[in-house]
């Protein structure tokens, strides 16, 4: 704030504000810092309660354990491959698309908008989809995670919106100079356009990391299993006890079926609360371009 | 240099280099999108796996009306609108509000952290969410515990296993999981207006209140409205609906918390009644069809621009 003197109702509009936000903010945050917390706590120790603002007997067994389980490795394994494959796969098809489809010259270019228009509006349904897959062999396939996600038009306008914000110059010159436009689109365009490459790509892999409809219905093979399908399996506390047992055997351990649930649960937050406030910045920007070209 | 001449001395070999940069976009719809449109045709008929998709009688709308006659999908069918519409009255305003109330704060940082942490939430898986939720509303957790010690109940909610709290329940998480996702387009039109107005507004006399009722509500209204009419669009298929449904339902909130999409996944995948769920899916479609048209055909009305 400059030196301007405050008249009461801009101190009283300043408190209001701070105070909600304050409750806002820990009301956001609270649950995923409790998460934390208790994963970082004795098992055994946790299981009498009351663990609100620190690790009251800190830990870090719980995370040894988690790297320790053969099916959570495995899971944390398939859910970085689909992801890292799905996302670079599915940026790649969709900015080339794009760059197509701001170049006026492309034949065909409006039905091919209105064949992907018309996809925002109707679908053919699960089973129909089901069907599809499984004649294609891509049911238990690592492909059912990468292929059907490969395009979204939604992503694609907002690639759209960014290309044509680029200098004209850019393209004429390069043009003159002999080069084509797949040249044109890895030299000039994509390092030009980082910052919705970024954004797309935060929400792309956001949804593969996250997806547990795939691996729960298409996939039935557990070598292809993710985290979100073994997170379930832990949201039911009996078999989460039954895992634990199998796994754990007579040994004897103060990691308990609730301990492992935590370190497991803050392993999946970790990757997105590390990447996403360094994207944030670029996707504020991409949203209001989007918002106002689409 | 002409730009005609550079045009045509490009002329082939870039066309079909264009044509095949959009070549794997192309087959993706086609394959995903497009092939599943044909399989609706066994809605109407009396599929089996033998016959195939082509093979089998038509049966014709038998299978809509049996499903007109099951009581589950009349639940369904109002669990979904009831839920849907639920969310869309208490999840729309909370960004408009949090935006303002973002934009008013003093210090740059806090504003920024506020903004990144409330935004957060957005970006997690919902199995996160849900086991969240079961953490913090179990009958020993911290929630009850809270309302407990401030006296507010004598025993503890059951918030799962009671059919009367899954409305609510469902709508809290999406306030809590979108509020500072939904706020970022409006806090970014605020950002927009011209600084020009407010001086000249402070000029006038107008205090911080009457700035945000007259400067920057205006200015986002438009944004409001468009927001608003696409989320009546989606009431049917309604975001979180199916997420909330299938992680959260159990057998003893079954009756409020089974929804048309858990429906459709029940008969299809489950039991494996393709044809019969082929046409669930139908009728959401049309359903959902209709909406977005009459959505879109409203915003264009209000605001002289069409969405898509």
């Amino acid at each position: 704030m400059n030196a301007i003197k405050l008249t009461w109702e801009d101190k009283a509009v300043n408190a209001a504000a701070v105070l909600i936000a304050l409750v806002l903010l820990i009301v956001a945050a609270y649950p995923l810092y409790y998460v934390l917390i208790n994963s970082l706590n004795d098992g055994a120790d946790a299981a009498s309660g009351n663990i609100y603002f620190y690790p009251r007997k800190f830990s870090l067994e719980n995370y040894s354990m988690v790297f320790k389980q053969n099916y959570l490795i495995t899971g944390l394994g398939m859910s970085v491959a689909r992801t890292v494959v799905g996302t670079a796969a599915a940026v790649l098809v969709t900015a080339m698309a794009a760059y197509a489809l701001t170049k006026e010259n492309l034949r065909f270019r409006k039905l091919y908008l209105a064949m992907a228009i018309v996809t925002m509006y109707f679908s053919g349904g699960l089973i129909p989809l089901y069907f599809v897959l499984n004649e294609l062999h891509l049911l238990n396939n690592f492909l059912v995670y990468v292929l059907p996600s490969l395009f979204t038009f939604f992503h694609c306008l907002l690639f759209m919106a960014f290309f044509r914000e680029l200098p004209k110059e850019l393209y004429e010159s390069a043009y003159i100079d002999g080069a084509n436009d797949l040249y044109i689109f890895f030299k000039l365009v994509i390092p030009l356009s980082m910052p919705v490459v970024a954004t797309i790509s935060l929400f792309v892999g956001v949804n593969h990391w996250n997806d547990y409809f795939v691996p729960s219905f298409f996939i039935s093979r557990e070598s292809l299993q993710t985290l979100p399908v073994i997170l379930i399996r832990l949201l039911s506390l009996s078999e989460a006890q039954q895992q634990i047992q199998q796994y754990l055997g007579n040994h004897q351990s103060k990691v308990t079926m609730e301990s492992l649930r935590y370190a497991t649960l803050f392993v999946s937050i970790l990757p997105i609360t590390l990447l996403y406030p360094f994207v944030q910045r670029f996707f504020v920007k991409g949203m209001l371009v989007g918002s106002i070209k689409a | 240099m002409h730009p005609r001449k550079i045009k045509s001395s490009r002329g082939w070999d870039n066309q079909l280099i264009l044509q095949l940069m959009l070549l794997p976009a192309l087959l993706t719809l086609l394959i995903f999108s497009y092939l599943p449109m044909f399989g609706i045709v066994i809605a109407f008929k009396d599929y089996n796996v033998l016959d195939g998709l082509f093979g089998g009688a038509w049966v014709g709308f038998d299978h809509f009306r049996e499903m007109f006659g099951d009581e589950r999908f009349h639940s369904a069918l109002r669990n979904t609108l009831a839920m849907s519409s639920i969310k869309l009255v208490v999840t729309f305003l909370a960004p408009v509000l949090f935006a303002l109330i973002l934009n008013e704060l003093p210090l740059a940082r806090f504003k920024k952290w506020t903004q990144t942490l409330t935004t957060l939430p957005h970006f997690l898986s919902y199995v996160i969410i849900a086991t969240l939720t079961m953490i913090f509303l179990d009958p020993k957790g911290i929630v009850n515990g809270l309302l407990q010690s401030l006296g507010l109940t004598n025993g503890p909610i059951e918030f799962l296993a009671e059919p009367g709290h899954f409305w609510t329940l469902g709508a809290s998480l999406d306030l809590w999981q979108e509020t500072g996702w939904g706020a970022i387009i409006y806090l970014a039109a605020i950002t927009g207006i011209n600084t020009e107005i407010y001086e000249a507004a402070k000029v006038d006399g107008a205090g911080r209140l009457r700035t945000i009722w007259h400067i920057n509500l205006p200015a986002i209204r438009s944004t409001i409205v468009v927001l608003l009419i696409l989320n009546i669009g989606s009431l049917i298929y309604g975001g979180s609906n199916f997420n909330q449904s299938y992680l959260l339902g159990n057998v003893f909130n079954r009756d409020t918390s089974y929804v048309l999409g858990y429906y459709t996944l029940d008969n299809g995948l489950l039991q494996m009644r393709y044809a019969f769920a082929t046409a669930v899916d139908l009728f959401q479609s049309c359903i959902s069809l209709v909406l977005l048209l009459a959505a879109n055909w409203a915003a264009k009305k209000i605001n002289g621009s069409n969405i898509f």
